[in-house]
Parts: C-alpha cells; structure tokens; sequence
C-alpha cells in the first residue's frame, strides 16, 4: 500500500470551498455576513461547523436559536452523509465557492435525522465502520480492536490527523494473504436522480474464474443503467455517484484492476 | 407490517399499500437483549422499503414503551444501522436462511 499513500493523501486532504449564508428569515439583531469555509469531503458537516455556527449566533438572540441545520437550494443536507458526497451528489455541476444556508428553526423532521452532540456523529461513524467491516471480515478485525483503536479512528477524522486515523484503519484494509480480497466489497451507489436513498449489495472482489472484479464489473451487476459514458466520470477513474464508504473500499484494487 | 409467517399486513400509511406489489417484504427474526420484553410474536413480515426508525416506532407501540423511551437495533450482534436504513438492503447484505436477524434493547448492547 505504499505507492498507494499518495492517493489515500489526496482523498483525505480533498476540499470543497464552501460559502454558509444564514437563511435571510432567521430573525437578526443586525446583518449576518457570510462565511467561508474549506470543508474535508471526508468528514461530516456536523461535525466541522462549529466556527459556523457561532458565527452567526452573535447576530441572534438565543431565544431565536435551535438546532442548526443546513441546507441547497431548498434541499435538506444530511449531516449524516460525508461531506464530499452531498456536494457530489447535489452540486458538482455548480461553480464554486458551494453555497450552504444555514437554518435555526423550522428542522426538517421527515428529511434530517437530529445531531444533538458530538456523540452522536461519532456513534454514526463508528456504525458505518462497523458495518463495512462485517462485510469485509466478517467483523472480526473490528472486534479484535481495542476500544482505544476505536476511538484513536474517531479522534483522527476529528483532529484532521491523516497518520492517526490510518495507524488504524490499514489493519481494516488487510486481508489474509490466502484470500485475494475481501469477503464483501463495502460500497454504496449513490444517484441524484432517483428516489431510492443508495445502492448496498453482496459483491465479491474476485469472480468465479478466480480474477479481480472491477468498478466496471460492479457497475454492470448492481447499477447497469448507471453506465453510460455521460454518466460516468471515467476520466477520474471513479464515478462521480459512488461512495466508497470512507476509505473502507480499497481503492486501489480497483485503480490496478481497470488497467 | 404483518405478523406470523410471510404474510403483509395492511399497513397504517396508506400511500405505501403499493409497496407490497413493487417490494415484496422480507422476514425479520426479532430478539430481545437482556431486560427488554421479548415480543410475544418474534417473526414478522416487513416491507423492503420500512427503515430501521419505523421498524423502531412499531416495536415501541407494540411493547407499549414511552415515544421518549430509546431503543437500540443491531445486525449481527455487531453494529446498529442508521435509524433511516431500509430493512430490504440490511435484508440484502446480512440475511441468511431466508431471514433477517435483528437484536433489539433498550439500552445500548453491542456499541
């Protein structure tokens, strides 16, 4: 995986110059001024908007202030979704800076789930890690962590610490050197023009003849009408629709894989 | 949802009838943790499209828990979905023997 870490950097490290406006119904002692952000496609906007938040609580009364929630030309954004793939999925066509409004009151119950504390971020992250772990390992490298292993992949997407979160998460992207792979690739398809929310199926790394699966090969079997050159944005190597699940997907398998 | 063996019953949100011919449901094994009540029927016939947060709301009702009461859902003994994932894609990925095993608490298990 050492050729790989230049990769792995640049997915890390990726930004979105982001513009937050407070929704201009939100009652204000005076004019809120926007404000800029670089936000990691990695993390969660929850989780990265405090500066945000207390920004334009100055303008307010703390009476006028709940739950803050943010939001793209009139679509809720879920917090709970990784950064990079809301702007993927609702404004990569769009010029940048990404423009967000961010809202106090009125939370969109049927379109949000509630993000009360830190806590609940992190008990989300640690669920998907989970998850993509019970396909990759039968959760068994998850499990054999130390709680403290847990938390330093928490802490590490937190502090923004490449090397901390990756102290952990490489051992989650081994493989015994029997096997050729995974047991399940952990992915999700995400498509803007559908009502379905993703994508999740069983997908073997390896096919039956015994050679590596690619991302085309995922394609054709769970998502087929998704291929088409327009849609996909092959000069990447990657389609624009898909999400790895936070680095659990090895990249580089699929990278080598397309030749 | 509907109880006992595979049948769907009529559902409360009516615009979702549909959603029996376009998404068939799966079987959903349910199993209590420690001191949470154990549902007297366990295997239930619940639509693909039914998320993890309604499949919550029902276990609720039907134990007669407090809304404000939590409830934990985890697959596998391992991990808890988000409260807006569909019971037809954890069906999908962590089923066997034609059945999804889910393990349900009141407080939180499996982390």
């Amino acid at each position: 995986m050492t050729d790989d870490k230049d990769v792995l950097r640049d997915v890390w490290f990726g930004r979105i110059p982001t513009c937050f406006t407070l929704y201009q119904d939100e009652i204000t002692e005076r004019e809120a001024d926007p404000y800029y952000l670089l936000l990691p496609r990695v993390s969660y906007l929850t989780l990265v908007t405090d500066k945000v938040k207390k920004h334009f609580q100055k303008v307010m009364k703390q009476e006028e202030v709940s739950e803050i929630w943010f939001e793209y030309e009139g679509t809720p954004l879920k917090w709970h979704y990784p950064i990079g793939l809301l702007f993927d999925l609702h404004a990569s066509n769009t010029a940048l800076p990404w423009s967000i409004t961010v809202h106090f009151k009125n939370f969109p119950e049927k379109d949000l789930l509630h993000c009360h504390s830190k806590d609940v971020i992190e008990a989300h992250f640690m669920a998907c890690i989970k998850e993509a772990d019970a396909l990759k390992h039968k959760s068994q490298v998850i499990n054999e962590m130390q709680k403290k292993d847990h938390k330093q992949l928490w802490m590490g997407l937190q502090n923004d610490k490449f090397e901390q979160f990756w102290a952990i998460n490489r051992k989650l992207m081994e493989y015994p050197p029997e096997d050729n792979g995974f047991r399940y690739i952990p992915f999700r398809i995400y498509q803007a023009t559908t009502e379905r929310p993703f994508i999740q199926k069983l997908f073997r790394p390896i096919a039956s003849g015994g050679q590596l699966h690619t991302l085309g090969d995922l394609l054709k079997d769970v998502c087929p009408s998704a291929i088409t050159p327009e849609e996909l944005n092959v000069s990447n190597g990657v389609s624009d629709f898909i999400n790895s699940w936070l680095f659990s997907v090895p990249y580089i398998t699929w990278m080598a894989s397309r030749g | 949802m509907g109880g006992g063996d595979g049948r769907c019953g009529p559902m409360s949100d009516g615009g979702r009838a549909l959603c029996d011919t376009l998404f068939p449901a799966v079987d959903v094994l349910l199993k209590a943790v420690g001191d949470t009540p154990i549902m007297r029927t366990k295997k239930w016939a619940v639509e693909r499209t039914r998320t993890i947060q309604g499949l919550v709301d029902f276990i609720k009702k039907f134990l007669k828990l407090m809304a404000s009461e939590q409830l934990f859902i985890y697959v596998n003994q391992s991990f808890a979905p988000s409260p807006d994932q569909e019971v037809g894609t954890l069906y999908e990925c962590f089923g066997s023997d034609g059945k999804l095993v889910l393990h349900y608490c009141k407080t939180q298990a499996w982390g």
